[in-house]
């Protein structure tokens, strides 16, 4: 009785693969939210947005509920790592973290002949504006704030396409080996 | 690297976009004499022009405390800061129409207008 309720609750291997992938993904993840987080010069504006690229390897192998759950749970945790929780860095990465991670589920999802690089292209482009509109309508509440940002935005386009172009890269390979 | 048809479309779309996005911003900013204006939040705390005769030291009380902007040599720049990452310094010296400084953690905004009203320079 108790062995048949034991094997009942015990989780499937499949299902502890699953997770422990997510787990793996998750702290490469929060590494990459930090080191950009020391990387000098560049701020909470702009980042190179690698952390972005685990989110979009984490949609193509474990699935879109994954994946935004990854990039909830990053922002979480690295910002309890940096000591930026509920300051307005935190505000702004989670903001940013939830438009491009969901921007990348539509565009995967109901996008025709978009490969990762498109995705990941309208990811930050979607990341930048949901900065900018939560900086503006909770914190500097100018308008003046937005002549920030065209280049801004031609900043986000490099970093997409080679944020992209590196899933592209990675993806395939690390299917490989998972699936081996 | 190169990418698929649809995001080559995709990046030309934007990168239009963000063209027409700077001209916009371009007309907004204005024209004319170069004045600066500090703001704190949704309230104006002062206006100076950009090409002062004498440097300018000003203290913006922000949400943290208060930030020290500069206007000297044409150029404006934040001196101090209580924020903790100091990006608002890192910044640098700003001195043409259309830059900004923001400093989000003590809620100060910095920035470069034109004098002429938006629609005066849309007509010039």
């Amino acid at each position: 009785m108790q062995v048949k309720a034991l094997e009942m609750i015990r989780p499937s291997l499949e299902e502890l693969q699953h997770k422990a992938q997510w787990m793996s993904l998750l702290m490469l993840a929060v590494s990459m939210h930090v080191l950009e987080a020391g990387l000098p010069g560049l701020g909470p504006w702009l980042k190179p947005g690698l952390a972005n690229v685990i989110t979009l390897i984490t949609l193509v192998l474990l699935g879109p509920r994954a994946a935004l759950a990854l990039a909830i749970a990053r922002v979480f945790t690295g910002s309890m790592l940096i000591g930026t929780m509920l300051t307005p860095t935190f505000v702004m990465s989670l903001s940013g973290a939830m438009a491009a991670t969901l921007t990348m589920l539509a565009a995967w999802r109901w996008l025709p002949g978009i490969s990762l690089i498109g995705i990941s292209l309208l990811g930050a482009i979607a990341h930048m504006l949901a900065q900018f509109v939560v900086v503006e309508s909770l914190f500097i509440q100018q308008s003046a704030i937005y002549y920030l940002l065209p280049p801004f935005l031609l900043i986000s386009c490099a970093t997409g396409w080679i944020n992209g172009a590196i899933a592209t890269y990675i993806t395939p390979r690390l299917f490989h080996r998972i699936h081996e | 690297m190169k990418g698929t048809w649809a995001d080559r479309l995709l990046l030309l779309l934007v990168l239009a976009g963000i063209g027409i996005s700077w001209q916009f911003v371009h007309v907004l900013a204005g024209k004319g004499e170069a004045m600066v204006t500090i703001y704190h939040g949704q309230t104006q705390l002062a206006q100076y022009p950009l090409h002062a005769h004498k440097p300018v030291h000003f203290m913006a009380k922000g949400a943290l405390g208060d930030s020290e902007i500069v206007i000297d040599h044409n150029s404006v720049y934040f001196l101090e800061s209580p924020c903790r990452n100091k990006l608002c310094i890192l910044a640098g010296h700003k001195h043409e129409i259309g830059d900004i400084i923001a400093c989000v953690p003590n809620r100060i905004l910095v920035a470069i207008s034109g004098a002429a009203k938006r629609f005066d320079a849309v007509v010039e």
